[in-house]
């Protein structure tokens, strides 16, 4: 890309060397200063995490972990099993992964999101969401 | 001038218009007023509704929805005591004190009166001022352009937090990532890796959704449930009216000095409203005759943050229309709009669809003025939708990230960037990097860069062409103050915000 070039012309790459130039720089700077600050700190002391801590760092992964999961999964399933199911399915697994566990929450939301977001974006902003494929194309055909 | 402003009435008040402004003022008040959901958050989730309305409409409903998400964030400040914006600091303060005192009613009309009055006053000096700046701008060639958009990316330095070093890092990431996809001068390739995917660059609505919204839930699932039950005893609005004298006590406050402070301060590129309400709060105590009364429940300090605050958003407006500078995330989300309806927001927008800018100045005006009601009529619901689960709002909110990425294009490739993008954007959360620089870099990197190599063009390669003409120097000049000022003289209020 740095052979493309007229008389005067910086070139395609000036720019992006640019960003990463400086990128680069205020990386090692951060890094550099990182590093200060943990030789400063390794003489004091510091107090261990608890048990009851570290639980909670755990936990907190956890929810992120598992809905990180759910939402990839909600993506990826999409196309095959088409936006209406693939949404319906997605509330509660994700729900769930946040930690939430009344059931009447569980069974509501979903099929209200739902119903909402399919009757305001497919049929009233008519944005053509996947359908899916086979059957769950069926399916999908008799809502949007 | 009149004949647009006749047109623009006449267009706005149509059913449909008025319909959208008032959703999108709804939304606003809603995004704002539940913690967790900025309103730029509101604005970019937004998006998603107004790809298949007209211009004129999609804009009367976002800038409705901007207008709300700086008014809603108000009202859980004063009921709940928490910031819905970081913005409505100052209206905790005073706010929840007036409401803990049992004056919650009396309270929440002193800010939607304050927040209202400040909004009109930044939209008629909006009217005023964009069009002269436009006019102005129209002589800009390359090296003004260049100069203009480092002016706009020199905000890193308000929009870092705490590090400068990590504001300037992810604002350099943003800029790497606005290269992406075909040269703008030579129709090369770019780090397409051969896939069709990246060749019409990174779409920075998919980047915005991902970094601002998806990360904001995945942080949000880290915190254990939070259901806000302990807001102080209101009863509805009518129970303490403020009386007339009130406003009469404070009207140079409310008037002059504070909507002054807010439009001025909002139309300084990253300045924004939080600075604006910090600033107009410190000053109304400096002036104050009782300064004691300031943490405790003051009036006057709840009307100038609340003015302020409102008046920013006519300050950043006008910014956006006449020079198309993005002074604060949500502003940059209107670019976003604006790209998505095939308009590019600058000096040249008023000439060629001076329908679409008059269009918003009246929306505005008019936002603020539905907003007086729609605030009254809808603080009640705001306190009982504060008691629903948050994981169904998260979810809610996916899913709307989902469909603001999908109907972009319509295409699967976008939902896996804006996944991705989520990531970033949380793993910079972690990172203690600010995201909102990144969005920046991502938004006026690619015009820095073609204003840049259409100079030396210009130039045959000579760079003191960007430091030759009198206005890209006073420009520059802006931008290496504006990076250095924030530096020195961050008022004492906003450290750590």
């Amino acid at each position: 890309m740095h052979n493309v070039r007229r008389f005067g012309e910086v070139g395609s790459g000036f720019w992006p060397m640019l960003s990463l130039g400086f990128s680069l720089l205020l990386s090692l700077s951060w890094l550099v200063s990182t590093l200060a600050a943990f030789f400063a700190a390794r003489s004091k002391t510091v107090e261990a995490l608890s048990q009851e801590m570290l639980a909670e760092a755990r936990a907190r992964r956890k929810r992120v972990v598992l809905g990180s999961v759910c939402l990839i999964v909600y993506i990826a399933a999409m196309p095959r099993i088409g936006f209406l199911l693939s949404t319906l399915l997605f509330i509660p697994a994700f729900v769930l992964a946040l930690g939430e566990r009344r059931k009447w929450i569980l069974i509501i939301s979903p099929l209200l999101v739902t119903a909402l977001t399919i009757l305001i974006f497919a049929r009233f902003v008519a944005i053509p969401f996947p359908k899916g494929e086979g059957i769950f194309a069926e399916f999908s055909r008799l809502f949007y | 001038m009149l004949e647009h402003y006749l047109n623009a009435f006449a267009t706005v008040l149509l059913p449909q218009n008025i319909l959208a402004m008032c959703l999108g003022g709804l939304w606003g008040l809603l995004a704002g007023a539940l913690p967790g959901i900025s309103t730029s958050m509101g604005v970019v989730l937004l998006l998603s509704f107004t790809y298949t309305l007209s211009p004129i409409t999609a804009f009367c409903m976002l800038v409705a929805a901007y207008c709300g998400g700086i008014t809603g964030g108000s009202i859980t400040s004063i009921l709940f005591g928490i910031p819905g914006e970081p913005s409505a600091v100052p209206t905790v303060i005073e706010g929840h004190a007036l409401a803990k005192q049992g004056h919650a009613a009396f309270a929440l009309w002193v800010f939607i009166i304050a927040s209202i009055l400040g909004g009109i006053f930044s939209v008629l000096v909006m009217m005023a001022a964009t069009p002269l700046i436009a006019n102005f701008a129209l002589k800009f060639g390359p090296p003004e352009f260049f100069a203009l958009t480092i002016l706009g990316l020199s905000v890193v330095s308000s929009l870092s937090g705490g590090s400068l070093l990590k504001g300037f890092l992810s604002c350099f990431f943003g800029i790497f990532l606005a290269t992406i996809g075909t040269d703008g001068i030579t129709g090369g390739e770019r780090f397409t890796f051969d896939t069709t995917i990246l060749l019409g660059g990174i779409n920075f609505v998919t980047a915005m959704v991902g970094m601002l919204a998806v990360s904001e839930i995945l942080i949000e699932a880290e915190e254990p449930f939070k259901e806000y039950k302990g807001h102080v005893g209101y009863r509805g609005l009518r129970a303490e009216m403020p009386t007339l004298a009130v406003y009469k006590e404070n009207w140079f406050n409310l008037l002059i000095r504070s909507p002054i402070i807010g439009t001025i301060i909002g139309a300084l590129p990253g300045a924004g409203a939080t600075i604006a309400s910090f600033l107009a709060y410190g000053e109304a105590a400096r002036v104050s005759k009782e300064p004691e009364k300031f943490g405790h429940g003051a009036v006057d300090g709840l009307i100038a943050a609340e003015c302020a605050n409102n008046a920013s958003t006519g300050g950043s407006m006008t910014i956006l229309l006449s020079l198309g500078l993005p002074g604060s995330n949500t502003t940059a989300m209107m670019i976003a709009a604006f790209m998505i309806h095939g308009m590019q927001p600058g000096p040249l927008l008023l000439s060629t669809r001076p329908e679409i800018v008059y269009g918003i100045f009246v929306a505005m005006l008019l936002s603020n003025l539905f907003l007086l009601v729609l605030t009254i009529m809808t603080i009640r619901l705001f306190v009982e939708l504060n008691r629903l689960p948050y994981s169904v709002f998260s979810a809610a909110i996916v899913i709307l990230c989902v469909i603001g990425a999908f109907g972009l294009n319509n295409s699967m490739d976008d939902l896996y960037i804006m996944f991705l993008f989520g990531i970033i954007g949380y793993v910079m959360h972690k990172f203690d990097i600010p995201v909102a620089p990144a969005i920046l870099g991502l938004v006026l990197g690619d015009m820095a860069e073609l204003a840049l190599r259409r100079s030396l063009l210009l130039s045959l390669g000579d760079p003191l062409i960007l430091v030759s003409r009198p206005i890209s120097v006073v420009l520059l000049v802006g931008a290496v103050f504006s990076i250095v000022y924030p530096l020195f003289k961050k008022p004492k209020m906003l450290q750590g915000l």
